[in-house]
């Protein structure tokens, strides 16, 4: 309550001191040097008696002194009365006793008169410029503190003119020695010590915390302690001065009981815990009590519905509140000399006609001549792509065209029915008798619209358009009828009962007999030239697998693969005397060198080769011409011959390493050249001039030298899975038929990888044939098709070997999906020998 | 080593920006981008390999040519493209505040973007810029043609450009006229086609087609955005004004033909039309339609109120108007003020003079096809086509608007065809021509005639009789299947009776006929005539079946019977064909050795020349069944 009060108070003198200020503006500044050398004394007395004042205050200070003060600062307050404002005066008695209320009166008239204040400085006029200066001056370092307060007028007044007279940077200096917060707090005193100095005394400081009631009547002090610590002692605490207070008289429980039944105040009252006594509740306490107990505020005087008060909006209380204070410059109410400058010359120009307003630009003519015959076109740039023009229109579009382009009624429902990208025009063929009857096109718009939006929003690109003649792209090669003599037609059929599968086919070396195997396991020989059947070997034993002659002209042997067996054969009643004698010494030779049944390692550490037996067949079937069986692990499926008729080496493609195995038949030997057999061994072939040996896998082609027992060259085929592989009588050439329908020609010279890939047959090629001494091969295929082609080989290596299409001939029948399964070509003639599926055998002669 | 390539600095990642991007990079909106891309002809592109045009993302783009995005940034239309965007805030502003005066002021000093730069640059030769002449005449045409509000409440189209659409178009159509250099006529379903032969740069000829639709109100689908054809308009109309200014200039004529004085000088504009149509109405008589009577008042003026009739006035002494011609001299591009003066006195440059005589050498009247000719249009025909078409081929017309029927025409002795669009009885006919020769024709014979280049028989094309089908001039420029050719050549030997000519065609169709026969000739096709054997041979060739017919006439056969001997030639010659059938089996055999990419595309050409060849079948099939029904037909 005191320093709020203190603040009010000092508040009015500030007020009050400004008629003073404005009268005494002359003399303040005339006497300056005094006052200031006063005013430098007087704050480092101030200074020292601070120190020592607030040691004293410290410890001396008892509460009752402190009220004392108080209550003389209210007593200071009361010795001014003439500086109070009527209108204060006024609320003043206006005002109840109650010290909060006088509270919030002090603040009220503090902004009043902060109020009065602004409204003076706002309505300034030059004459009080002056005075405004000095009071802003002043104001700035007193204002915020109430320093004021209790200062008599002189003292304020010497106060105030020792600030002013000092300047601002000397000001500074002493502020270094002086704080102004200090300065700014307390009251000065005249000090006792000092003579005619004064000395600033501080009022007492209101913490703000804690009921005054605490600190006053507790003398107990120990703190806020558990109380119970005393129990066993018999004092409670001690006082300010350190001296014990003993614990008050307590009677016993009757005491108080009887106590509480005579008093008619302990309803009321409560055990202060402290002091081990009971206390009275007074009624301002009780009064809490009761309002927390119903849960009001405990504060009487707290009004939460306060009317606002409105400070800065309404009638009348409209504030201006400049935001600087400086004047106002002179170039915003005095007109710019150079505008009007510039503003003159340009207004003379326009009366001498030098400047004419609204005169329309001199515009370049709409149009003009913008190309010469200089001109040049820009050079030709591959990103330049002009829009297509529109085509023109076709007699279609015609009002009146020619009757088959008028649309039928299904045209007319299927253009319809089609959407409007995938038109082929997009309007409807129509044919009116005379140009009167044409409508209007309702699509016009539509059209020049999408027109633009394909100019600008469709991608361009480049396509070439070949215009050239189709057959063009058709290689230029020698007509078929140069290339004769072919096989064109069939001449021969030679039919097997019962339709079986003729699954292999051979002519001999003098080219006069065919020989067949069918998959009713015989072996049949056939006259060439009439189709007879003229010898036949029933093995017995399963389907024939392969059938094929010796190369051999002095010689006439047949081997045929059966399961588990080869099986040499030769038609000896049919053959010349000499050339029977000569294939059965060949081939009895080693019979008589060693037992009837020889078994072959022939030196060879090959394991397994043991399991291979040369047979001779029983006398019966030897009469037949069955000279020798060589009994060999699974199936074989192919027999190649060397061209000396001693050597020929059979596949089983299932008998994993001697899939492949070599026969020589002069000594009875078998062989299996590979220790590990390189993957499915599908065709073997041996090279027709050199010790080179070829085995195909599924896709690769192994070139072996059998002298060097090594590898010479692998041929990657790019198909899938071959199924026949011929060798061409030069050597260098070889073509690979697959069961991915197609047939792949290597030149070896050239590379490892085919010179040309062809693929005209429909289904899987079965096998491939060249012509041992004419230009030519075959191809036959499941599509029941041969395909006949020429092919030259220059002895010129840097020209490609000609390959020539000459014929497709058709004939055999497709049969479970199978179709020509085997062809030979005849020695020395244009003929080719195939064997179907159908149990067919034909003969093509050119 | 060499320097490390990285991704995305070079090839297609680097030529080519998506839209995005281009927009990014430009600061403009998508509208702006578009207005640009059209004035300055920039189009997307199909990068070869999309996904790495995109720096790896498949995500679907549109790509532009980075240069094309490039040169953008310096395109003087940006520059203008966003003056006008402060330009229209300034104005919103001082129309929100009311401020009328400011918003005047900004109004008057309102941007405008000049597109002559663009001509230029876009066709840097005047024959470049012909060539691309179709479109803008097309557009141009077409704008002339529209109402001015063609989607009630959404579209405007100023009522301006549409009138300098048609001032555009009757100017084209003069200089046509005065250089008749029109070639072609054909009418289409969409309208009509007209062909000009334009001289480029150098007097190098250049073709150029336009379309004109049928004079009905054009029907305005709503979802045409036509703020991309009025960007595409403003192009084509500055593109066609300075190619009508080069053409003008070098015809030795003022380009813009100027104003009528006696128009201008009543006042509104809006005036001066009403008055123009109501004195084209009298005189209408000339039949000038809407394409003159916009053209009159743009073009040279002297045309006096008094409704003289230039046309008819020349129709009936020609050799006056020989004479008048060499006193019309076109103004030889004078000054502007000059050539006010000088035209307002001289009495006889009008525009019907101008679109009756020809200035230049080349081509004098007498060269042209229906210069002797005078025609009157009967009112159901459209004299904005045949009035054009008549005239740039030299002839001279009579319009229904000067006199209702030809008898009642003041020159109707000097009328020679009468084109009529509705059926007529022979006695009406004959009534009218009350002695006189008349040609009566139907509107198709005139478009022909043009097509073909000589006067053709009118026989089949008088009025209400069926017309024979009206056939494109442009078909026969690709290999198209063109069976009506016999019939048209048929009609055309008829109405031509040359002897020399025929002889000519009979000695090469001997000629022909000899170097094809060669070694096969057989003894039974010995009673044929060898051009119709040749013909037999080759059904798909006409001139040989022309080289037939020729014969067949010398030969005094009927047509019938020589129809029926072809047919029965043809037949022979086709069993005799289908012999040698094997011999495609060779040519199978050889595509055996033809590469896998070859052989694709082989058969990509087989299987489109298949396509055409089936259509081709077809037509013809059609067209037998036709012609065996009407047979039928008659027979019964």
């Amino acid at each position: 309550m005191a320093p709020r009060n203190a603040a009010a108070s000092s508040s009015k003198p500030s007020v009050s001191t400004r008629p003073a200020l404005n009268g005494h503006a002359g003399p303040s500044r005339a006497a300056p040097s005094k006052t200031r050398k006063r005013a430098v004394d007087e704050v480092s007395v101030e200074d020292d008696e601070d120190g020592f004042g607030a040691g004293g205050s410290g410890i001396d200070m008892s509460d009752d002194e402190e009220m004392e003060s108080v209550d003389d600062a209210e007593d200071d307050e009361e010795d001014f009365p003439e500086f109070d404002s009527e209108l204060e005066d006024g609320e003043e008695e206006g005002v109840p006793e109650a010290d909060d209320e006088e509270e919030e009166d002090s603040d009220d008239e503090e902004v009043d008169e902060d109020d009065e204040e602004s409204g003076s400085e706002s309505g300034y006029n030059s004459s009080d410029i002056d005075a405004l200066y000095e009071s802003s001056n002043t104001s700035a370092p007193t204002s915020p503190s109430s320093s004021h307060k209790n200062l008599t007028t002189d003292e304020k007044l010497s106060k105030m003119i020792a600030k002013n007279s000092t300047k601002p940077d000397e000001a500074v200096g002493t502020d270094a020695k002086i704080s102004k917060a200090k300065e700014g707090e307390g009251r000065m005193v005249k000090s006792k010590l000092v003579e005619g100095g004064y000395k600033r005394e501080y009022e007492d400081y209101e913490a703000g915390y804690g009921s005054e009631s605490s600190t006053e009547d507790n003398p107990n002090t120990v703190g806020n302690i558990p109380m119970e610590w005393y129990d066993d002692l018999p004092h409670i605490g001690y006082d300010v001065n350190g001296r014990k207070i003993f614990r008050p008289a307590q009677g016993d429980e009757l005491d108080k009981f009887l106590a509480n039944v005579e008093d008619p105040g302990a309803w009321t009252s409560a055990e202060d815990k402290m002091l081990q006594q009971q206390v009275q509740l007074t009624d301002k306490e009780l009064d809490i009590i009761r309002r927390l107990e119903r849960a009001e505020i405990p504060d009487v005087d707290y009004d939460p519905y306060q009317p606002t008060i409105e400070w800065f909006t309404g009638e009348g209380n409209e504030r201006v509140m400049p935001l600087s204070a400086a004047p106002e410059p002179k170039s915003r109410f005095v007109p710019s000399k150079w505008e009007h400058q510039k503003i003159m010359k340009i207004v003379k120009a326009i009366r001498e006609g030098r400047i004419t307003p609204n005169k329309p630009s001199a515009a370049k003519p709409n149009v003009y001549a913008i190309w010469s015959d200089a001109d040049q076109a820009n050079a030709p740039h591959a990103m330049y792509m002009p829009a297509p023009q529109l085509p023109p229109p076709k007699t279609i579009e015609s009002y009146n065209p020619p009757e088959e382009y008028v649309p039928t009624e299904e045209e007319r429902a299927e253009w319809e029915a089609l959407d409007k990208e995938d038109r082929k025009t997009d309007f409807l063929p129509a044919k009116y008798d005379a140009l009167r009857l044409v409508p209007g096109y309702k699509n016009l718009v539509q059209e020049k619209f999408e027109r633009c939006l394909d100019l600008y929003l469709a991608p361009r690109t480049r396509r070439v358009k070949l215009n050239i003649d189709p057959e063009s792209l058709i290689p230029k090669l020698p007509a078929p009828k140069e290339l004769k003599p072919f096989p064109i037609a069939c001449s021969v059929q030679y039919r097997h009962p019962g339709d079986t599968r003729v699954r292999a086919v051979s002519t001999s070396p003098d080219g006069q007999w065919v020989a067949s195997g069918s998959e009713d396991g015989v072996v049949r020989l056939w006259d060439l030239g009439n189709g007879r059947e003229v010898w036949r070997w029933d093995l017995h034993c399963g389907a024939i697998q392969f059938v094929e002659w010796s190369p051999y002209k002095e010689e006439s042997l047949l081997v045929a693969l059966v399961e588990g067996k080869v099986a040499v054969l030769s038609p000896l009643a049919l053959v010349a005397p000499n050339v029977a004698a000569a294939t059965l010494t060949h081939v009895n030779t080693a019979f008589a060198s060693s037992a009837a049944t020889t078994k072959m390692g022939a030196g060879k550490d090959v394991k397994g080769v043991e399991a291979i037996k040369w047979v001779r067949p029983a006398e019966r079937e030897r009469e037949r011409g069955v000279l020798v069986y060589v009994e060999v692990p699974g199936t074989p499926k192919q027999v190649s011959w060397h061209r000396k008729g001693d050597y020929f080496a059979t596949v089983a493609t299932e008998a994993s390493n001697k899939s492949v195995l070599i026969h020589q038949l002069s000594r009875h030997a078998t062989q299996s050249p590979f220790r590990k057999t390189p993957g499915q061994v599908q065709r073997v072939a041996f090279h027709p001039s050199k010790p080179h040996f070829f085995a195909a896998t599924q896709r690769y082609i192994r070139l072996y030298d059998l002298a060097g027992q090594k590898l010479l060259k692998t041929l990657q085929s790019g198909v899938k899975w071959i199924s026949s592989l011929d060798v061409h009588p030069g050597g260098d050439n070889l073509i690979v038929g697959s069961y991915d329908k197609k047939l792949a020609w290597f030149d070896m010279d050239l590379s490892t990888k085919p010179y040309k890939t062809l693929r005209y047959h429909n289904r899987a090629l079965r096998s491939v044939a060249y012509h041992p001494t004419l230009p030519l091969f075959a191809s036959s295929s499941d599509d029941g098709t041969i395909h006949i082609f020429h092919c030259t080989i220059y002895t010129d290596l840097m020209q490609n070997p000609l390959i020539v299409p000459l014929k497709i001939l058709r004939g055999h029948k497709v049969t479970d999906g199978i179709g020509v399964l085997d062809i030979r070509w005849v020695p020395g003639k244009p003929w080719l020998v195939s064997s179907g599926a159908d149990g067919e055998v034909r003969l093509w002669c050119s | 080593m060499a320097k490390i390539k990285r991704r995305g600095e070079s090839g297609a990642a680097k030529n080519y920006v998506t839209r995005n991007q281009a927009l990014k990079k430009l600061q403009i909106s998508l509208s702006d981008f578009r207005r640009l891309c059209i004035l300055k002809g920039i189009y997307p592109r199909e990068p070869l390999n999309k996904k790495r045009a995109n720096k790896g993302s498949s995500a679907p783009a549109s790509f532009y040519y980075h240069k094309d995005i490039q040169y953008l940034l310096h395109e003087p239309l940006l520059v203008k493209f966003r003056e006008h965007k402060t330009f229209a805030k300034k104005l919103a502003r001082a129309l929100g505040r009311g401020e009328w005066a400011l918003a005047k002021n900004l109004e008057d000093a309102k941007p405008v973007a000049r597109l002559d730069h663009l001509v230029k640059e876009r066709y840097p030769t005047f024959t470049l810029a012909l060539q691309d002449l179709q479109d803008p005449l097309n557009l141009v045409h077409l704008f002339s043609t529209l109402p001015t509000n063609p989607i009630p409440g959404k579209t405007l189209v100023p009522s301006e450009i549409i009138a300098e659409c048609s001032r555009l178009i009757s100017e084209w159509k003069v200089w046509a006229i005065r250089t008749h250099s029109l070639r072609k006529v054909f009418l289409g379903i969409k309208g009509v086609y007209y062909e000009c032969d334009v001289p480029g740069q150098g007097g190098e000829m250049v073709r150029v087609r336009w379309l004109e639709g049928y004079e009905f109100q054009q029907y305005v689908p709503t979802d045409v955005d036509f703020r991309i054809l009025l960007t595409f308009l403003d192009l084509y109309r500055t593109l066609v004004s300075f190619v009508l200014f080069k053409l003008y200039t070098e015809e030795n004529l003022v380009y813009p033909p100027p104003l009528d004085v006696e128009l201008d000088e009543q006042g509104e504009s809006v005036g001066a039309f009403r008055l123009v149509e109501r004195k084209a109405g009298a005189e209408g008589a000339d039949g000038t339609g809407q394409v003159s009577k916009k053209a009159v008042r743009k073009a040279i003026k002297g045309i006096k109120a008094s409704g003289i009739d230039a046309d008819v006035e020349m129709d009936e002494d020609a050799e006056v108007d020989e004479e008048k011609d060499e006193d019309e001299d076109f103004v030889e591009r004078p000054s502007k003020a000059q050539e006010v003066e000088d035209v307002a006195p001289a009495p006889l440059t009008t525009y019907n003079s101008l679109l009756a005589t020809s200035s230049t050498p080349s081509t004098s009247r007498q060269s042209l096809l229906f210069s002797p000719y005078t025609f009157y249009l009967s009112r159901e025909t459209s004299s904005r086509t045949w009035e054009f078409v008549i005239r740039a081929l030299g002839g001279k017309v009579v319009t229904s608007l000067t006199a209702p029927s030809p008898d009642n025409a003041s020159n109707a002795d000097s009328i020679t065809h009468v084109i009529v669009d509705r059926p007529m009885t022979a006695e009406s006919m004959r009534e009218m021509e009350a002695g006189r020769k008349w040609v009566w024709i139907q509107p198709q014979w005139v478009a022909d005639c043009v097509n073909r280049q000589k006067i053709i028989s009118a026989e089949g094309y008088h009025p209400g009789q069926l017309l024979p089908p009206h056939l494109s001039p442009w078909d026969g420029e690709g290999d198209v299947y063109r069976p009506w050719l016999e019939d048209q050549e048929k009609a055309a030997i008829e109405a031509a009776d040359e002897a020399a000519e025929n002889d000519e065609a009979e000695q090469d169709a001997l000629d022909e006929s000899e170097d094809e026969s060669g070694s096969e000739s057989e003894s039974e096709s010995a009673s044929y005539p060898p051009a119709l054997l040749a013909s037999a041979r080759d059904p798909t060739n006409a001139t040989l079946l022309h080289a037939a017919e020729l014969e067949a006439e010398t030969n005094g056969t009927s047509h019938t019977t020589f129809r029926t001997q072809l047919k029965a030639a043809t037949k022979a010659n086709a069993s005799k064909v289908t012999a040698p059938a094997p011999a495609k089996g060779e040519e199978d055999l050889r595509r055996i050795m033809m590469s896998n990419k070859k052989s694709k595309l082989y058969e990509k050409m087989q299987y489109s020349n298949r396509l055409k060849a089936e259509e081709k079948e077809k037509l013809e099939a059609k067209r037998e069944a036709i012609e065996k029904k009407k047979r039928k037909g008659l027979k019964v």
